[in-house]
Protein backbone atom coordinates (compact mmCIF):
# COMPACT_ATOMS: atom_id res chain seq x y z
CA UNK A 1 0.00 0.00 0.00
CA UNK A 2 2.90 2.29 0.89
CA UNK A 3 4.87 1.79 -2.05
CA UNK A 4 1.29 2.17 -4.46
CA UNK A 5 0.78 5.85 -2.41
CA UNK A 6 4.51 6.50 -3.45
CA UNK A 7 3.64 6.13 -6.85
CA UNK A 8 1.07 7.87 -7.29
CA UNK A 9 2.97 10.59 -5.71
CA UNK A 10 5.54 10.41 -8.75
CA UNK A 11 2.28 10.10 -11.40
CA UNK A 12 1.46 13.47 -9.44
CA UNK A 13 4.70 15.08 -9.46
CA UNK A 14 5.82 14.09 -13.32
CA UNK A 15 1.86 15.61 -14.40
CA UNK A 16 2.04 18.23 -11.91
CA UNK A 17 3.40 21.02 -14.38
CA UNK A 18 2.68 19.66 -17.69
CA UNK A 19 1.28 22.69 -19.81
CA UNK A 20 -0.70 19.74 -21.75
CA UNK A 21 -2.19 18.89 -18.97
CA UNK A 22 -4.30 22.13 -18.89
CA UNK A 23 -1.95 24.20 -16.74
CA UNK A 24 -3.76 27.24 -15.34
CA UNK A 25 0.02 28.72 -14.01
CA UNK A 26 2.61 30.41 -15.46
CA UNK A 27 5.70 28.45 -16.43
CA UNK A 28 7.22 27.18 -13.36
CA UNK A 29 11.08 28.54 -12.60
CA UNK A 30 14.15 25.78 -12.78
CA UNK A 31 17.05 27.55 -12.32
CA UNK A 32 19.28 26.40 -15.25
CA UNK A 33 22.11 25.04 -12.75
CA UNK A 34 19.35 22.88 -10.78
CA UNK A 35 16.84 21.32 -13.65
CA UNK A 36 14.63 18.54 -12.13
CA UNK A 37 14.65 15.35 -12.79
CA UNK A 38 12.93 12.37 -10.95
CA UNK A 39 15.94 11.41 -8.92
CA UNK A 40 16.55 14.84 -7.46
CA UNK A 41 12.86 15.48 -6.28
CA UNK A 42 13.26 12.18 -4.96
CA UNK A 43 16.48 12.71 -2.85
CA UNK A 44 14.70 16.02 -1.97
CA UNK A 45 12.06 14.05 -0.58
CA UNK A 46 14.36 11.82 1.50
CA UNK A 47 16.20 14.82 3.09
CA UNK A 48 12.71 16.93 3.69
CA UNK A 49 11.37 13.84 5.81
CA UNK A 50 15.09 12.82 7.55
CA UNK A 51 15.88 13.83 11.21
CA UNK A 52 19.20 13.50 10.24
CA UNK A 53 19.47 17.22 8.98
CA UNK A 54 18.86 18.45 12.82
CA UNK A 55 21.56 18.62 15.37
CA UNK A 56 20.06 16.13 17.54
CA UNK A 57 18.44 14.16 14.97
CA UNK A 58 15.04 14.75 16.36
CA UNK A 59 13.37 16.85 13.41
CA UNK A 60 13.12 17.30 10.18
CA UNK A 61 11.77 19.87 7.83
CA UNK A 62 8.67 17.86 8.01
CA UNK A 63 8.43 18.71 11.46
CA UNK A 64 7.26 22.50 10.76
CA UNK A 65 6.01 21.75 7.20
CA UNK A 66 3.61 19.48 8.20
CA UNK A 67 2.33 17.66 4.86
CA UNK A 68 -1.51 17.04 6.47
CA UNK A 69 -1.10 21.00 7.74
CA UNK A 70 -0.36 22.47 3.93
CA UNK A 71 3.02 22.66 4.80
CA UNK A 72 3.03 24.40 8.39
CA UNK A 73 2.82 23.18 11.98
CA UNK A 74 -0.07 24.62 13.53
CA UNK A 75 1.85 26.59 16.32
CA UNK A 76 1.93 30.15 16.50
CA UNK A 77 5.66 30.17 15.91
CA UNK A 78 7.69 27.41 14.86
CA UNK A 79 9.59 25.03 17.45
CA UNK A 80 13.28 24.09 16.93
CA UNK A 81 15.45 21.05 18.52
CA UNK A 82 14.82 20.56 22.20
CA UNK A 83 11.71 23.06 22.08
CA UNK A 84 13.82 25.86 21.34
CA UNK A 85 11.30 28.73 20.62
CA UNK A 86 11.27 30.23 16.97
CA UNK A 87 10.19 33.97 16.69
CA UNK A 88 8.23 33.57 13.68
CA UNK A 89 4.82 31.51 11.93
CA UNK A 90 6.20 28.61 10.31
CA UNK A 91 5.12 29.22 6.31
CA UNK A 92 3.31 27.05 3.97
CA UNK A 93 4.84 25.56 0.95
CA UNK A 94 2.39 25.09 -1.44
CA UNK A 95 3.27 26.34 -4.78
CA UNK A 96 6.31 27.88 -3.60
CA UNK A 97 7.72 26.89 -6.92
CA UNK A 98 6.49 29.68 -8.58
CA UNK A 99 7.27 32.66 -6.31
CA UNK A 100 10.51 34.29 -8.07
CA UNK A 101 10.75 37.23 -5.42
CA UNK A 102 12.99 36.68 -2.06
CA UNK A 103 11.27 34.10 0.38
CA UNK A 104 10.79 33.98 4.50
CA UNK A 105 8.60 36.47 5.80
CA UNK A 106 11.47 39.25 5.44
CA UNK A 107 12.47 38.31 2.32
CA UNK A 108 16.24 37.26 3.67
CA UNK A 109 16.41 34.38 0.53
CA UNK A 110 17.15 35.07 -2.58
CA UNK A 111 15.98 31.30 -3.87
CA UNK A 112 14.32 28.29 -2.72
CA UNK A 113 18.00 26.95 -3.04
CA UNK A 114 19.34 29.43 -0.49
CA UNK A 115 15.94 29.38 1.77
CA UNK A 116 17.07 25.21 2.16
CA UNK A 117 20.64 26.23 3.33
CA UNK A 118 19.45 28.06 6.40
CA UNK A 119 17.41 26.23 9.04
CA UNK A 120 20.12 23.63 9.21
CA UNK A 121 22.21 25.68 11.13
CA UNK A 122 19.50 28.04 12.75
CA UNK A 123 19.90 27.25 16.54
CA UNK A 124 16.16 27.79 16.90
CA UNK A 125 15.37 25.24 14.31
CA UNK A 126 17.90 22.56 13.21
CA UNK A 127 20.12 23.70 15.53
CA UNK A 128 23.15 21.52 13.59
CA UNK A 129 25.96 22.52 11.79
CA UNK A 130 26.94 21.93 7.78
CA UNK A 131 29.81 19.70 8.31
CA UNK A 132 28.13 17.19 10.64
CA UNK A 133 25.19 16.84 8.44
CA UNK A 134 27.38 16.53 5.36
CA UNK A 135 29.34 13.84 7.33
CA UNK A 136 26.07 11.87 8.40
CA UNK A 137 24.77 11.61 4.71
CA UNK A 138 27.99 11.19 3.60
CA UNK A 139 28.62 8.17 5.87
CA UNK A 140 25.02 6.87 4.52
CA UNK A 141 25.68 4.42 1.51
CA UNK A 142 21.74 4.74 0.48
CA UNK A 143 22.03 9.25 0.30
CA UNK A 144 25.36 8.66 -1.35
CA UNK A 145 23.60 6.41 -3.90
CA UNK A 146 20.94 8.88 -4.56
CA UNK A 147 22.98 12.08 -4.69
CA UNK A 148 25.30 9.84 -7.25
CA UNK A 149 21.84 9.52 -9.20
CA UNK A 150 20.31 12.57 -8.99
CA UNK A 151 23.26 15.05 -9.85
CA UNK A 152 26.45 12.59 -10.62
CA UNK A 153 28.35 13.50 -7.62
CA UNK A 154 30.42 11.43 -6.15
CA UNK A 155 30.63 14.13 -2.82
CA UNK A 156 27.55 15.62 -1.28
CA UNK A 157 27.53 18.83 -0.48
CA UNK A 158 25.43 21.28 1.23
CA UNK A 159 24.99 22.94 -2.39
CA UNK A 160 23.77 19.91 -3.58
CA UNK A 161 21.12 19.34 -0.32
CA UNK A 162 19.97 22.94 -1.24
CA UNK A 163 19.35 21.54 -4.72
CA UNK A 164 17.42 18.53 -3.78
CA UNK A 165 15.38 20.34 -1.16
CA UNK A 166 14.50 23.16 -3.64
CA UNK A 167 13.67 20.55 -6.74
CA UNK A 168 11.25 18.87 -3.93
CA UNK A 169 9.77 22.16 -3.15
CA UNK A 170 8.97 23.04 -6.34
CA UNK A 171 6.92 19.65 -6.93
CA UNK A 172 4.32 21.06 -4.45
CA UNK A 173 1.99 22.23 -6.76
CA UNK A 174 -1.82 22.69 -5.54
CA UNK A 175 -4.25 23.85 -8.58
CA UNK A 176 -7.61 21.65 -7.36
CA UNK A 177 -8.49 23.47 -4.99
CA UNK A 178 -12.47 24.19 -5.22
CA UNK A 179 -11.38 27.82 -6.54
CA UNK A 180 -9.90 26.08 -9.32
CA UNK A 181 -12.60 24.14 -10.11
CA UNK A 182 -14.48 26.64 -10.07
CA UNK A 183 -12.49 28.77 -12.48
CA UNK A 184 -12.22 26.01 -14.41
CA UNK A 185 -16.08 25.63 -14.89
CA UNK A 186 -16.48 22.27 -12.67
CA UNK A 187 -17.54 23.78 -10.08
CA UNK A 188 -20.33 25.84 -8.45
CA UNK A 189 -19.42 28.51 -5.72
CA UNK A 190 -22.37 28.54 -2.57
CA UNK A 191 -23.87 31.74 -2.21
CA UNK A 192 -21.70 32.73 0.44
CA UNK A 193 -18.86 31.70 -1.41
CA UNK A 194 -19.88 33.62 -4.57
CA UNK A 195 -20.38 36.69 -2.19
CA UNK A 196 -16.99 35.95 -0.35
CA UNK A 197 -15.23 36.02 -3.57
CA UNK A 198 -17.06 39.06 -4.82
CA UNK A 199 -15.80 40.93 -1.63
CA UNK A 200 -12.37 39.36 -2.06
CA UNK A 201 -11.84 40.65 -5.73
CA UNK A 202 -13.82 44.15 -4.88
CA UNK A 203 -16.61 43.31 -7.25
CA UNK A 204 -18.94 46.24 -5.73
CA UNK A 205 -16.87 48.06 -7.79
CA UNK A 206 -18.55 47.88 -10.73
CA UNK A 207 -21.31 50.25 -10.32
CA UNK A 208 -22.85 48.37 -13.06
CA UNK A 209 -22.40 44.50 -11.82
CA UNK A 210 -24.37 42.45 -9.98
CA UNK A 211 -22.77 43.35 -6.88
CA UNK A 212 -22.64 47.30 -6.98
CA UNK A 213 -22.64 49.11 -3.77
CA UNK A 214 -21.21 45.95 -1.93
CA UNK A 215 -18.21 46.55 0.11
CA UNK A 216 -14.78 45.70 -1.55
CA UNK A 217 -12.57 43.97 1.32
CA UNK A 218 -8.85 44.96 -0.91
CA UNK A 219 -7.43 41.23 -0.14
CA UNK A 220 -6.38 40.70 -4.05
CA UNK A 221 -4.87 43.69 -4.24
CA UNK A 222 -1.57 42.07 -2.15
CA UNK A 223 -3.49 38.05 -2.26
CA UNK A 224 -3.29 38.06 -5.86
CA UNK A 225 -4.52 35.34 -8.07
CA UNK A 226 -3.19 32.58 -8.81
CA UNK A 227 -0.90 32.14 -6.18
CA UNK A 228 -2.65 34.90 -3.81
CA UNK A 229 0.31 36.50 -2.87
CA UNK A 230 1.89 39.66 -4.59
CA UNK A 231 5.13 38.68 -3.14
CA UNK A 232 5.68 41.69 -1.75
CA UNK A 233 6.03 43.37 1.76
CA UNK A 234 3.41 45.12 3.74
CA UNK A 235 2.82 46.42 6.90
CA UNK A 236 -1.00 45.27 7.37
CA UNK A 237 -0.89 47.20 10.23
CA UNK A 238 -0.79 44.86 12.98
CA UNK A 239 1.10 46.93 15.51
CA UNK A 240 0.68 50.44 16.55
CA UNK A 241 3.92 52.44 16.18
CA UNK A 242 4.20 56.17 15.85
CA UNK A 243 8.14 55.51 15.42
CA UNK A 244 8.91 53.23 13.04
CA UNK A 245 11.41 51.96 14.90
CA UNK A 246 9.10 51.14 17.17
CA UNK A 247 8.40 47.54 16.10
CA UNK A 248 9.44 44.61 18.26
CA UNK A 249 10.17 42.50 15.14
CA UNK A 250 11.50 44.72 12.32
CA UNK A 251 10.57 42.37 10.14
CA UNK A 252 11.35 43.08 6.20
CA UNK A 253 13.45 46.37 8.03
CA UNK A 254 16.32 44.05 9.49
CA UNK A 255 17.14 42.61 5.69
CA UNK A 256 16.93 45.88 4.21
CA UNK A 257 18.45 47.88 6.64
CA UNK A 258 15.57 50.63 5.85
CA UNK A 259 13.93 51.89 9.01
CA UNK A 260 10.83 52.48 6.15
CA UNK A 261 10.67 48.76 5.88
CA UNK A 262 10.22 48.16 9.70
CA UNK A 263 7.15 46.60 10.43
CA UNK A 264 6.75 44.76 6.60
CA UNK A 265 6.15 41.20 5.63
CA UNK A 266 6.32 39.09 2.94
CA UNK A 267 2.51 38.78 1.95
CA UNK A 268 2.03 35.19 2.63
CA UNK A 269 -0.15 32.86 -0.63
CA UNK A 270 -3.29 32.27 0.48
CA UNK A 271 -3.88 28.37 -1.32
CA UNK A 272 -4.53 25.92 1.95
CA UNK A 273 -5.09 29.47 4.06
CA UNK A 274 -7.86 27.45 5.78
CA UNK A 275 -5.48 24.63 7.03
CA UNK A 276 -2.28 27.09 7.79
CA UNK A 277 -3.69 28.32 11.51
CA UNK A 278 -2.54 30.37 13.37
CA UNK A 279 -1.77 33.42 10.86
CA UNK A 280 0.31 36.21 10.50
CA UNK A 281 4.07 36.37 11.12
CA UNK A 282 3.80 35.62 14.87
CA UNK A 283 0.61 33.58 14.72
CA UNK A 284 -1.24 36.06 16.73
CA UNK A 285 -4.79 35.38 15.22
CA UNK A 286 -5.96 31.95 15.75
CA UNK A 287 -8.89 31.80 13.48
CA UNK A 288 -9.89 33.10 9.60
CA UNK A 289 -12.21 35.12 11.35
CA UNK A 290 -10.08 37.15 13.59
CA UNK A 291 -8.18 37.93 10.46
CA UNK A 292 -10.97 38.54 8.61
CA UNK A 293 -11.85 41.11 11.62
CA UNK A 294 -8.70 42.62 12.25
CA UNK A 295 -9.18 43.80 8.30
CA UNK A 296 -12.61 44.58 8.59
CA UNK A 297 -11.36 47.05 11.59
CA UNK A 298 -8.54 48.88 9.63
CA UNK A 299 -5.49 47.37 11.39
CA UNK A 300 -3.35 50.07 13.40
CA UNK A 301 -1.51 53.32 12.27
CA UNK A 302 1.55 53.97 10.79
CA UNK A 303 2.77 55.34 8.56
CA UNK A 304 3.85 52.72 6.43
CA UNK A 305 1.09 51.08 6.58
CA UNK A 306 -0.59 49.53 3.30
CA UNK A 307 -3.38 52.12 2.55
CA UNK A 308 -5.38 49.50 1.42
CA UNK A 309 -5.51 48.71 5.06
CA UNK A 310 -8.37 50.52 6.09
CA UNK A 311 -11.46 49.89 7.58
CA UNK A 312 -14.03 47.71 5.22
CA UNK A 313 -17.16 48.13 7.19
CA UNK A 314 -18.70 44.48 6.41
CA UNK A 315 -21.43 43.08 8.00
CA UNK A 316 -21.55 39.53 9.90
CA UNK A 317 -22.76 38.25 6.97
CA UNK A 318 -19.80 39.82 4.95
CA UNK A 319 -17.29 38.89 7.16
CA UNK A 320 -18.46 34.81 7.28
CA UNK A 321 -19.00 34.69 3.52
CA UNK A 322 -14.76 36.26 3.20
CA UNK A 323 -14.35 33.08 5.46
CA UNK A 324 -16.49 30.68 3.07
CA UNK A 325 -14.16 32.17 0.54
CA UNK A 326 -11.01 31.41 1.85
CA UNK A 327 -12.03 27.68 2.34
CA UNK A 328 -12.48 27.43 -1.34
CA UNK A 329 -8.98 27.55 -1.48
CA UNK A 330 -8.16 23.95 0.20
CA UNK A 331 -6.94 21.90 -1.82
CA UNK A 332 -7.50 18.40 -0.59
CA UNK A 333 -6.38 16.19 -3.45
CA UNK A 334 -2.79 18.04 -2.98
CA UNK A 335 -2.89 17.71 1.03
CA UNK A 336 -3.91 13.94 0.77
CA UNK A 337 -1.16 12.79 -2.03
CA UNK A 338 1.66 14.60 0.26
CA UNK A 339 0.26 12.84 3.42
CA UNK A 340 0.50 10.25 1.67
CA UNK A 341 4.01 9.87 0.26
CA UNK A 342 4.90 11.30 3.61
CA UNK A 343 4.04 7.89 5.26
CA UNK A 344 6.83 6.37 3.15
CA UNK A 345 9.82 8.57 2.99
CA UNK A 346 11.83 6.16 2.38
CA UNK B 1 17.63 56.44 -54.41
CA UNK B 2 19.70 58.81 -52.74
CA UNK B 3 23.10 57.54 -50.96
CA UNK B 4 22.40 59.68 -47.83
CA UNK B 5 19.48 57.84 -47.30
CA UNK B 6 21.28 54.26 -46.80
CA UNK B 7 22.53 54.41 -43.30
CA UNK B 8 24.15 51.09 -42.00
CA UNK B 9 22.32 49.56 -39.18
CA UNK B 10 24.43 48.68 -36.32
CA UNK B 11 23.76 47.31 -32.59
CA UNK B 12 23.63 50.57 -30.47
CA UNK B 13 23.75 50.92 -26.88
CA UNK B 14 21.11 53.55 -25.72
CA UNK B 15 20.02 53.63 -22.03
CA UNK B 16 16.95 55.26 -21.26
CA UNK B 17 16.42 56.70 -17.88
CA UNK B 18 13.87 56.89 -16.18
CA UNK B 19 13.35 59.37 -13.38
CA UNK B 20 10.03 59.79 -11.23
CA UNK B 21 9.68 62.92 -9.35
CA UNK B 22 7.17 64.78 -7.00
CA UNK B 23 6.89 68.73 -7.76
CA UNK B 24 10.05 68.42 -9.48
CA UNK B 25 12.04 66.75 -7.11
CA UNK B 26 13.47 63.60 -7.66
CA UNK B 27 10.49 61.41 -5.87
CA UNK B 28 11.63 59.91 -2.52
CA UNK B 29 9.58 56.98 -1.62
CA UNK B 30 8.50 57.35 2.17
CA UNK B 31 11.39 59.23 3.16
CA UNK B 32 9.84 62.40 1.98
CA UNK B 33 7.21 64.54 3.42
CA UNK B 34 5.64 66.31 0.08
CA UNK B 35 3.71 69.09 0.42
CA UNK B 36 -0.22 68.58 -1.90
CA UNK B 37 -1.51 72.02 -3.17
CA UNK B 38 -4.87 71.45 -1.43
CA UNK B 39 -2.48 72.28 2.25
CA UNK B 40 -2.07 68.91 3.13
CA UNK B 41 0.88 66.80 3.20
CA UNK B 42 1.60 63.47 1.67
CA UNK B 43 4.12 60.63 2.05
CA UNK B 44 4.55 58.07 -1.27
CA UNK B 45 4.31 54.35 -1.20
CA UNK B 46 4.00 53.18 -4.66
CA UNK B 47 4.55 54.75 -7.73
CA UNK B 48 4.41 52.50 -11.05
CA UNK B 49 3.75 52.08 -14.65
CA UNK B 50 3.72 49.60 -17.79
CA UNK B 51 5.06 51.26 -20.53
CA UNK B 52 4.37 49.04 -24.44
CA UNK B 53 6.46 49.65 -27.29
CA UNK B 54 8.74 51.51 -26.42
CA UNK B 55 10.45 53.09 -29.59
CA UNK B 56 12.23 55.78 -31.52
CA UNK B 57 12.01 58.00 -34.51
CA UNK B 58 15.14 59.04 -36.50
CA UNK B 59 14.84 63.12 -37.44
CA UNK B 60 13.57 62.63 -41.11
CA UNK B 61 10.27 60.92 -39.24
CA UNK B 62 10.12 57.90 -41.40
CA UNK B 63 11.83 55.33 -40.01
CA UNK B 64 10.94 53.90 -36.10
CA UNK B 65 13.19 51.50 -34.22
CA UNK B 66 10.99 49.47 -30.95
CA UNK B 67 13.43 49.09 -28.66
CA UNK B 68 10.95 47.05 -25.97
CA UNK B 69 7.80 45.78 -26.08
CA UNK B 70 6.98 45.98 -22.32
CA UNK B 71 8.30 47.08 -18.96
CA UNK B 72 7.35 47.80 -15.62
CA UNK B 73 8.85 50.77 -13.57
CA UNK B 74 8.07 50.76 -10.45
CA UNK B 75 9.42 52.56 -7.37
CA UNK B 76 8.19 51.09 -3.76
CA UNK B 77 10.91 51.28 -1.40
CA UNK B 78 13.09 54.14 0.27
CA UNK B 79 16.15 52.71 -0.86
CA UNK B 80 15.04 53.36 -4.81
CA UNK B 81 16.84 56.07 -6.42
CA UNK B 82 14.49 58.46 -8.02
CA UNK B 83 15.65 57.09 -11.45
CA UNK B 84 15.37 53.63 -13.19
CA UNK B 85 18.12 53.38 -15.76
CA UNK B 86 17.50 50.50 -18.76
CA UNK B 87 20.33 49.64 -21.02
CA UNK B 88 19.09 48.40 -24.87
CA UNK B 89 20.79 46.96 -27.37
CA UNK B 90 19.38 47.32 -30.47
CA UNK B 91 19.88 47.27 -34.05
CA UNK B 92 20.03 51.37 -34.99
CA UNK B 93 22.09 53.37 -38.00
CA UNK B 94 23.82 56.15 -36.20
CA UNK B 95 22.28 59.63 -36.74
CA UNK B 96 19.59 62.08 -35.38
CA UNK B 97 16.24 61.26 -34.05
CA UNK B 98 13.88 63.46 -33.14
CA UNK B 99 10.82 61.50 -31.19
CA UNK B 100 10.42 58.61 -28.27
CA UNK B 101 7.39 57.37 -28.22
CA UNK B 102 5.83 54.23 -26.12
CA UNK B 103 2.30 53.53 -24.78
CA UNK B 104 1.23 54.35 -21.19
CA UNK B 105 0.03 51.15 -19.86
CA UNK B 106 -0.10 47.64 -21.45
CA UNK B 107 -1.06 47.52 -25.03
CA UNK B 108 -3.96 45.74 -26.12
CA UNK B 109 -2.38 42.92 -27.99
CA UNK B 110 -0.72 41.94 -24.36
CA UNK B 111 -3.45 43.43 -22.24
CA UNK B 112 -5.67 40.29 -23.91
CA UNK B 113 -3.16 37.84 -23.22
CA UNK B 114 -3.78 35.26 -19.93
CA UNK B 115 0.04 36.20 -17.97
CA UNK B 116 0.03 31.96 -17.47
CA UNK B 117 0.84 32.01 -20.85
CA UNK B 118 4.25 33.76 -19.44
CA UNK B 119 7.01 32.82 -17.43
CA UNK B 120 6.67 33.32 -13.70
CA UNK B 121 9.26 35.65 -13.88
CA UNK B 122 8.09 37.93 -16.78
CA UNK B 123 7.21 41.60 -16.50
CA UNK B 124 3.74 40.76 -17.22
CA UNK B 125 3.47 37.75 -14.37
CA UNK B 126 4.70 40.78 -11.56
CA UNK B 127 1.19 40.25 -10.16
CA UNK B 128 -0.32 43.45 -11.46
CA UNK B 129 -3.46 41.98 -12.47
CA UNK B 130 -7.61 43.05 -11.88
CA UNK B 131 -8.16 39.87 -10.84
CA UNK B 132 -7.68 35.94 -12.24
CA UNK B 133 -9.63 36.68 -15.50
CA UNK B 134 -9.33 40.67 -16.02
CA UNK B 135 -5.97 41.58 -17.09
CA UNK B 136 -3.38 44.23 -15.99
CA UNK B 137 -3.39 47.48 -13.67
CA UNK B 138 -1.36 49.84 -16.21
CA UNK B 139 -0.31 52.47 -13.20
CA UNK B 140 -0.57 53.03 -9.56
CA UNK B 141 -0.03 55.56 -7.16
CA UNK B 142 -0.65 54.63 -3.66
CA UNK B 143 0.54 57.36 -0.75
CA UNK B 144 -0.56 58.19 2.98
CA UNK B 145 -1.95 61.23 3.77
CA UNK B 146 -1.57 63.42 6.40
CA UNK B 147 -5.29 65.38 6.64
CA UNK B 148 -5.15 66.56 9.95
CA UNK B 149 -3.20 68.25 12.27
CA UNK B 150 -1.85 65.13 14.20
CA UNK B 151 1.49 64.43 12.71
CA UNK B 152 -0.13 61.05 11.06
CA UNK B 153 0.03 59.98 7.87
CA UNK B 154 -3.26 57.84 7.86
CA UNK B 155 -5.45 58.73 5.05
CA UNK B 156 -4.67 55.81 2.03
CA UNK B 157 -4.21 56.90 -1.39
CA UNK B 158 -4.60 54.11 -3.73
CA UNK B 159 -4.86 54.84 -6.93
CA UNK B 160 -5.33 51.54 -9.49
CA UNK B 161 -5.99 52.48 -13.25
CA UNK B 162 -5.33 50.52 -16.28
CA UNK B 163 -7.91 49.43 -19.43
CA UNK B 164 -7.91 48.79 -23.26
CA UNK B 165 -9.81 52.38 -23.36
CA UNK B 166 -7.57 54.08 -21.02
CA UNK B 167 -3.99 52.79 -22.99
CA UNK B 168 -2.61 56.02 -24.15
CA UNK B 169 0.31 56.36 -26.86
CA UNK B 170 2.70 59.23 -25.74
CA UNK B 171 5.12 60.73 -27.91
CA UNK B 172 8.15 62.82 -27.28
CA UNK B 173 9.91 65.52 -29.23
CA UNK B 174 13.50 66.20 -28.53
CA UNK B 175 16.31 66.11 -30.96
CA UNK B 176 18.90 63.89 -29.83
CA UNK B 177 21.82 61.53 -31.11
CA UNK B 178 22.94 57.97 -31.37
CA UNK B 179 26.75 57.42 -32.13
CA UNK B 180 28.17 54.35 -32.76
CA UNK B 181 30.43 53.03 -30.14
CA UNK B 182 28.96 55.43 -27.84
CA UNK B 183 26.33 54.50 -25.18
CA UNK B 184 23.56 57.09 -26.09
CA UNK B 185 21.61 58.57 -22.67
CA UNK B 186 18.65 60.08 -23.08
CA UNK B 187 15.98 60.18 -19.45
CA UNK B 188 12.01 60.55 -19.57
CA UNK B 189 10.83 62.25 -16.45
CA UNK B 190 7.10 61.83 -15.12
CA UNK B 191 6.27 64.10 -12.20
CA UNK B 192 3.52 62.41 -10.07
CA UNK B 193 1.99 65.32 -8.44
CA UNK B 194 1.17 66.50 -12.20
CA UNK B 195 -1.10 63.49 -12.04
CA UNK B 196 -2.84 64.60 -8.94
CA UNK B 197 -2.61 68.17 -9.66
CA UNK B 198 -1.89 70.23 -12.99
CA UNK B 199 -2.95 72.63 -15.27
CA UNK B 200 -5.61 74.18 -12.27
CA UNK B 201 -7.42 70.59 -11.61
CA UNK B 202 -6.68 69.57 -8.59
CA UNK B 203 -7.66 66.11 -7.11
CA UNK B 204 -9.20 66.90 -3.63
CA UNK B 205 -7.57 64.10 -1.49
CA UNK B 206 -10.18 65.55 1.55
CA UNK B 207 -12.96 63.86 -0.56
CA UNK B 208 -13.16 60.18 0.91
CA UNK B 209 -14.60 59.93 -2.30
CA UNK B 210 -11.63 60.84 -4.29
CA UNK B 211 -9.17 58.71 -2.19
CA UNK B 212 -9.69 55.38 -4.34
CA UNK B 213 -9.62 54.02 -7.55
CA UNK B 214 -9.49 50.34 -7.68
CA UNK B 215 -11.50 49.43 -10.92
CA UNK B 216 -14.78 52.06 -10.29
CA UNK B 217 -14.44 55.44 -9.65
CA UNK B 218 -13.69 55.86 -13.47
CA UNK B 219 -14.09 59.97 -13.22
CA UNK B 220 -11.08 60.34 -10.83
CA UNK B 221 -8.94 57.02 -11.94
CA UNK B 222 -9.67 59.15 -16.00
CA UNK B 223 -8.62 62.49 -14.72
CA UNK B 224 -5.43 61.12 -12.27
CA UNK B 225 -4.98 58.64 -15.52
CA UNK B 226 -5.09 61.90 -18.32
CA UNK B 227 -2.62 64.50 -16.13
CA UNK B 228 -0.19 61.56 -15.65
CA UNK B 229 -0.28 61.01 -19.34
CA UNK B 230 0.40 64.58 -19.85
CA UNK B 231 3.30 64.58 -17.61
CA UNK B 232 5.98 63.38 -19.22
CA UNK B 233 8.81 64.26 -20.88
CA UNK B 234 11.75 63.65 -22.78
CA UNK B 235 15.47 65.22 -21.58
CA UNK B 236 18.75 64.38 -23.64
CA UNK B 237 22.30 64.58 -21.71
Amino acid sequence: MRRLGYILLLCWLSCADDPGSGAEFAAILHPADNPPTEAGIRVGRHLFFDPALSADSTISCASCHRPELAFTDGKKTAVGIGGRPGVRNTLGLTNVGYFHHPLFWDGRAESLEAQALHPIHTPHEMGGSWPEVIRRLSDDPAYVARFRSAFGAATIDSVLVGRALAQFQRSLISRDSKYDRVQRGEARYTPAEQLGHALFFDLGDDAAGPYANLPTAECAHCHTPPHFTNQGYENNGLDEADDLNAFSDPGRGAISQNVYDNGRFRTPGLRNVALTAPYMHDGRFATLEEVVDHYNSGGHYAENRSPNVHPLALDAEQKSALVAFLHTLTDTAFVQAAVTSSEDPR
Amino acid sequence: MDDDDVREVVEQELTVAFRAEYGGEPLRIQSEAYGYPTGDSLKMLLFQYYMSDLAIRDGSGREEYVINEIDLLRWNSANDDGTIERTYKVLLPEGEYGDLSFGLGVKPTLNAIDPNNFPADYVLNENEFWGAQTRYVFAKIEANALLEEDGRFDTGLTYHMGSDSLYTRISLQQPFTVRDGANSRITVVVDVLDALSKNGETLDITDPAKQAVHGGNQAVANGVWKRLSESFRLEVD
